[in-house]
This record gives C-alpha cells, sequence and structure tokens, in this order.
C-alpha cells in the first residue's frame, strides 16, 4: 500500500512538473499556436491526475470531471481559440510589455515564491502530494502574470486560462476536486467566459484594427 | 420547492422574451415577469421570516434574514428597472441607436442578469454561489457593450478581464474553504453547505480560513468595486444603458458584499471577528477615500454616480468591519436605502442623458426647466445620496459612523474622523457639480417635456421607498435588520 501511495505520488509529481513546464511555454513562447497547444497539453495533463485520483481513491464522480474536462479544456476551447485566431488573420507572434528574458526570470521568481508561500500551510499535509499545492499556485500566478504583462486580447485569454487549470490542480490535490455539480457549474463557466471574450476579441479586431489591449485607452479620467 | 420558484420566473421571463419580436409586446412581458418576481419575492420572504430560516431541496437552498435583505433589493430595483427600461430603451429605439431585433437579447440578458443574482443570493453552497457570480458577469457583458461602439468595447473588455480575474481569485478561496471543511466535515455533498460550515467553523484549520477570506474579499471585492480593484467600475456604469447601471450600481454591488459578509460571518466563528473586521474597515476606508478626488474634478455625470457608489459600498464595507449592533445594523440600512436612491439617481441620469444626449456636465444646463419631474427627483436624490438629512443614507451613515467612534479601538475612531471629512468633500463636489446641470439656463435648450410615462412611474416608485424609509424604518425591515446582526454575531 505504502509503495502505491509512492509509486503514485511520483507519477502526480512528473505529471505536476508536466504541466508547469507547458505553462512556462506560455511565457517563452512568442507564437501564439505554441501557446495554444501549450494550454491543450496542459489541460490533457490535468484531465490525467485527475483520472488517475478517480482510479486510485474510488470517487466515480471524478470521472465524470475528467471526460467533460477533456471534452471541454483539450478538444472545445483550443479548438474555439484557433477558430478566432484563423478568422481575424492576426500577426502570429506575442508582444509582450516585458522582453521574454526578463518575463523568463520574473516566472522562476514566482515560482520561487509560490513555493516558499506554501512552506507554512504544507507542515501538517500528508506527504502524497506534496509538490502539488505549489505548483498549482506556481501556474496560478504565472497565468495572472501573463494576463498583465501581454498585450494581445487571446494571450489574456490564456493567462486566465492558465489561472484556471492552476486552481483546479489545487482543488484536485487538496480535496480530490471540488463537488460534482460545483465542478459542473465551473466548467460552464469557463466555457462561456471564453466564448464571450472570443467575441469581443473579435469586435475588437473590428472596431480597433488590432487586438493590441493598449489601444483601449479612451476612458479615463 | 418554493425558493426555486423564485429563480424559474425571471428564467421563464428571459425565454419568453427573446421570442417576442414587437418591442410593444416584449416591454410588457418583461414589467409582468418582474412585477411577478416582486410579489412571490415578498411572499416568500413572508413565510421564511415567520419560521426564522427556510431550506429548499436538501439545503441546496438557503433563506435568512441577510438573504431576504438581499432577495428584496434585487427584485425591488430589478422591478423598477424593468418599468424604466420599458420607457427608456423605446425612446432609445426612436432614436434609432439599436435594432428592435437586438432589443429582445436585452431583455433576455436583463432578466438573466436578475436570475444570477437571485441565485447568489439563495444557493446555499458556496461553489454554487461561485459559479452564480462569475454568471452574474458572463450574463452583463453584452449589455455593457450593447451599443456595440469604441468605448463600449472597451468598457466591456475590461469588466469580463478584471472582473473574471476576481472571481477566478475567490475561487481559490471556495477551494481552500472546502479543503479546511473536508477534514471536519468528511461528506463530498455538502461540504460546501454554508449552514453546515457554520455549524463546525470553529474546528477548520486557522491557516486556511485566514487565507481563504482574504481571497475571497479581493476576489468578490473586485466584483463588489471596493478599491484598489474599483477600475472596471466607472467603465462599466457611464458605459451600460442606464436601467443596467442602476442594477449594476444598486444590486449587484451588494450582491457582491453579500458573498463577502457569508465568509466574514465563517472566519468571525473560526479566528474571530478583530480579522476579518479589520480587513473589511481597511478595504472600506481605502474605497471612499479614492472615491473622493474623483467625484469632486468629474466631468462626467454617470462616472460621478459610478464613483459614489465606491464610496457607498466603501461605508456599507466599513459598518460591516465595526461589527457592533450599530454598525451591521447601520449597514444593512445603508445596502437597503443605496440601492433604492443610487437607482433612482441613475434613472433621472438616464432622462437628462436622453434629452441632452451627452453625459458631459458641462453641456447640461437647466434640467429642471426642460424635464421638470426628473430634475425635481435628481434634485432629492442628490440630497439624499450625500447624507442630508432628513433622508434616509443620513440615519444609515450616522448609524455607522457612532459605532466607529463608539467602539473605542484607535483605527476605527481614525477612520471615523477621516471619512466625516471626506463625506463633507463628497458632499460639496456632488451640489457643485450637479447644481450645475439642475439649475440655470443656456441656448440652445432641448425642447421642453419629459421622454416617456414609464421612466416617471419607475422613479416614482423608488421615491416612494427613499421617502418612507426617511420617515421611519418599516417594523418588517427593522425586525430582518436586527436578525442580521444576530447572523453576524453568530448568536
Amino acid at each position: 500500500m505504502t509503495h502505491q501511495i509512492i509509486v503514485n505520488s511520483r507519477t502526480v509529481d512528473i505529471l505536476a512538473v508536466l504541466m508547469l513546464m507547458s505553462t512556462i511555454v506560455l511565457i517563452g513562447s512568442s507564437r501564439l499556436r505554441v501557446c495554444i497547444w501549450a494550454y491543450a497539453l496542459r489541460s490533457f495533463v490535468l484531465a490525467l491526475v485527475s483520472g488517475l485520483i478517480a482510479y486510485f481513491s474510488g470517487i466515480h464522480h471524478i470521472y465524470v470531471a475528467t471526460g467533460v474536462s477533456i471534452a471541454l479544456k483539450v478538444i472545445v476551447i483550443p479548438g474555439f481559440l484557433f477558430y478566432i485566431i484563423n478568422k481575424i488573420k492576426i500577426k502570429e507572434d506575442v508582444e509582450s510589455f516585458i522582453n521574454y528574458t526578463m518575463s523568463l526570470f520574473i516566472a522562476c521568481g514566482l515560482i520561487l515564491i509560490a513555493y516558499y508561500s506554501t512552506q507554512s500551510i504544507l507542515t501538517f499535509e500528508n506527504v502524497f502530494m506534496r509538490h502539488c499545492l505549489p505548483v498549482s499556485l506556481a501556474i496560478t500566478l504565472l497565468g495572472f502574470f501573463v494576463m498583465i504583462s501581454r498585450k494581445k486580447a487571446i494571450t489574456q485569454i490564456l493567462g486566465l486560462l492558465a489561472m484556471e487549470d492552476g486552481l483546479f490542480f489545487a482543488a484536485l490535490s487538496t480535496s480530490y476536486g471540488m463537488p460534482l455539480v460545483v465542478e459542473l457549474g465551473v466548467f460552464f463557466d469557463i466555457l462561456v467566459s471564453v466564448i464571450i471574450m472570443g467575441i469581443y476579441v473579435y469586435r475588437i479586431k473590428e472596431t480597433f484594427d488590432t487586438i493590441d489591449t493598449d489601444v483601449l485607452r479612451e476612458l479615463r479620467e | 420547492m418554493l425558493i426555486f420558484w423564485l429563480l424559474i420566473i425571471p428564467m421563464v421571463t428571459a425565454g419568453i422574451c427573446v421570442f417576442i419580436p414587437k418591442h410593444s409586446v416584449s416591454k410588457y412581458v418583461s414589467i409582468a415577469g418582474s412585477f411577478i418576481t416582486f410579489v412571490y419575492n415578498i411572499v416568500l420572504n413572508c413565510i421564511a421570516y415567520k419560521y426564522h430560516t427556510l431550506q429548499g431541496f436538501d439545503g441546496f437552498f438557503y433563506l435568512d434574514s441577510l438573504s431576504i435583505l438581499s432577495t428584496q433589493i434585487v427584485s425591488l430595483v430589478g422591478f423598477a428597472a424593468a418599468l424604466y427600461s420599458a420607457g427608456y430603451m423605446e425612446a432609445e429605439l426612436h432614436d434609432g441607436e439599436f435594432s428592435e431585433k437586438k432589443l429582445r437579447w436585452y431583455y433576455f440578458l436583463f432578466h438573466m442578469f436578475i436570475f444570477t443574482m437571485l441565485s447568489v443570493c439563495v444557493c446555499n453552497n458556496l461553489g454554487i454561489m461561485w459559479v452564480a457570480m462569475e454568471a452574474t458577469t458572463l450574463a452583463t457583458t453584452f449589455l455593457v457593450g450593447f451599443y456595440n461602439k469604441k468605448p463600449h468595447h472597451e468598457a466591456a473588455w475590461k469588466y469580463i478581464i478584471i472582473c473574471t480575474v476576481g472571481i477566478t481569485l475567490a475561487l481559490f478561496g471556495v477551494i481552500l474553504t472546502y479543503h479546511s471543511a473536508k477534514g471536519t466535515l468528511g461528506g463530498i455533498g455538502y461540504a460546501l453547505n454554508w449552514s453546515e460550515l457554520l455549524k463546525e467553523a470553529d474546528r477548520f484549520e486557522p491557516h486556511l480560513i485566514r487565507l481563504a477570506f482574504l481571497f475571497i474579499l479581493v476576489g468578490y471585492g473586485t466584483k463588489a468595486g471596493l478599491a484598489p480593484m474599483h477600475t472596471w467600475l466607472p467603465d462599466a456604469h457611464s458605459q451600460a444603458p442606464s436601467p443596467i447601471s442602476a442594477l449594476f450600481s444598486g444590486v449587484l454591488l451588494n450582491c457582491s458584499m453579500y458573498g463577502i459578509i457569508r465568509y466574514h460571518i465563517l472566519a468571525s466563528k473560526c479566528v474571530g471577528a478583530e480579522y476579518s473586521g479589520t480587513l473589511l474597515m481597511i478595504f472600506g476606508f481605502i474605497s471612499i477615500l479614492v472615491s473622493v478626488p474623483f467625484i469632486i474634478v468629474q466631468k462626467d455625470f454617470k462616472r460621478l454616480l459610478a464613483f459614489s457608489s465606491i464610496e457607498h459600498i466603501g461605508i456599507i464595507a466599513l459598518g460591516f468591519g465595526f461589527g457592533g449592533m450599530y454598525g451591521v445594523y447601520g449597514a444593512g440600512l445603508h445596502a437597503f436605502s443605496h440601492a433604492i436612491v443610487k437607482s433612482l439617481l441613475f434613472f433621472c441620469a438616464g432622462n437628462v442623458f436622453l434629452k441632452y444626449k451627452t453625459r458631459e456636465i458641462d453641456n447640461i444646463k437647466g434640467a429642471i426647466k426642460i424635464i421638470p419631474v426628473t430634475g425635481v427627483m435628481f434634485l432629492i436624490g442628490i440630497f439624499a445620496i450625500t447624507g442630508t438629512p432628513p433622508f434616509n443614507i443620513f440615519l444609515s451613515e450616522f448609524l455607522i459612523l457612532a459605532d466607529g467612534f463608539s467602539s473605542g479601538r484607535p483605527l476605527a475612531i481614525i477612520f471615523c474622523s477621516l471619512v466625516t471629512i471626506a463625506l463633507v468633500l463628497i458632499f460639496v463636489g456632488f451640489v457643485y457639480n450637479m447644481f450645475k446641470m439642475i439649475f440655470g439656463s443656456s441656448e440652445p435648450n432641448p425642447e421642453r417635456g419629459e421622454v416617456s410615462k414609464f421612466t416617471i412611474v419607475a422613479m416614482g416608485f423608488l421615491l416612494f421607498f427613499v421617502l418612507v424609509v426617511s420617515i421611519y424604518v418599516p417594523p418588517f425591515l427593522n425586525k430582518i435588520l436586527q436578525d442580521i446582526y444576530d447572523i453576524v454575531r453568530n448568536v
């Protein structure tokens, strides 16, 4: 039994690292399509983690959440984002207020912060999934960083999705996910918000002829 | 089952409104729907009031005095806004601002907005409450950007991005609460039900609850318009159609505050009222201070009203933060008073906008001569919102500040002294800016006469409540406010 737990926790650790790396791709890559693929990959790994947890904990309703998560976050949302960028024919490269080298340094700093700040909470935690809470907080912080440092509206959506992935991972690793009805509600909200944001990306492109959000500066005192 | 119907009515109304192409029909459907919601809510609240609390669907819904106050505000202002929309949107349609086809979606989203806000107030499960809170953002984004022009796109984009990020942070708070509760409550199903959580709250892990409350305060505080997370609010309030601005300001902010208070109660039981109360006080205080300069130098009257909302949500937070009998009572009363007065002001502002076609304060003169009824109500509203006696807001602000001064905590006394100065400055700013619009005369003036009867009826309806609460607090409301104090203190 203990052996099995150690094996599982190793597997989950590896998956957690994969998720973290795919988030760093979002910061380090200059190509929008790569960023969307990275999102799909991270969502897939997240679904794997939740599938593993469902299998080993024997809580069957987690399978439902896993299935919905694969359908929405690996297929529907990335597909929709690809559809949007094809439709508005934007330039491929991601523009940032901060250059890439600097961004990566900041990302490292954020990961360290995530590790240090969760140490105090983790003292009473069991060994299983010891690295998961720091990683999930790191993903959330990195997503937040992408949202405030990138110019393109579509990259901001990707940052938001990263934040949400981080939180899902936190919920999974601390308490095997939330009650099913809540998870389904959250999935629904994410889907609708991405669709609405996608529509606004399109409208902003139509009216401002760019999707750089620094043109949105008309309303101020 | 009783509570379930409260949510069904606005949903069905929304569904019907989509299929009616003619505005001359759909406006009556919308008014009828919101009127039924309003009346049904009163009946429901009377039942809940009789039994103290009401549960439904195996504890999925939960209604106590705190939710009664919130649903009452939603349905009352919702009904007034539906009445007002009938006149306002008709006039805008007449001016060719949008097509009749598009107006169906306005009514659909309007009633979905009401539905989501009612869900926030009656759902016992904190996770579902989160889902409903996010749904209020989703339902209103298209309403903020309804006119489809550059500034509206900008406001809508800022609104959805800032609020979604805020709410996402709140989700972390929900997760932490669930995690700390799971240890004691164990069960999967209802471990997020507020009523169950409250029973066990003193056995939760204090670290986690402190962290959770912080995330909830920042997250829902973004939606409530607490500074410094308020940046979306002036843009969204000024760009949305006036009835929607009224709902934003009067109701949505209260719903978010309601969410924060639910966690404030949990956190108080777990780690003592000091921690969460002080945080509420600080955020409330900052919100009041931030709004002062923007109110004084404001050029756009809808933005001015938006900043005033930030101030008032700050006062409500301050009242709950002080946590004494007068503070909590005053905060509840303030939430109600502010909702009706601010909606009245946004309706007046909408009528002025329809007449003058501008939001610039400098370009508007002599509103009281051109639109006399609106002008007079505007004047009453301005005195009421700035806390001039004998109006209702004076009473609640007085109670809150009195509680702060009498609590004897140095921080509270410093805050109260500074807030008193801030309130005077806000009064000066309001009167200076608004009197320029209401009085005086300039050429060329638009044609004399009110725009629509519906808008006048809606405003009169709200004015009635403003005046009643100014004279005395009705026994029903009084009892509910006292109950809220008991709930907050966990007696």
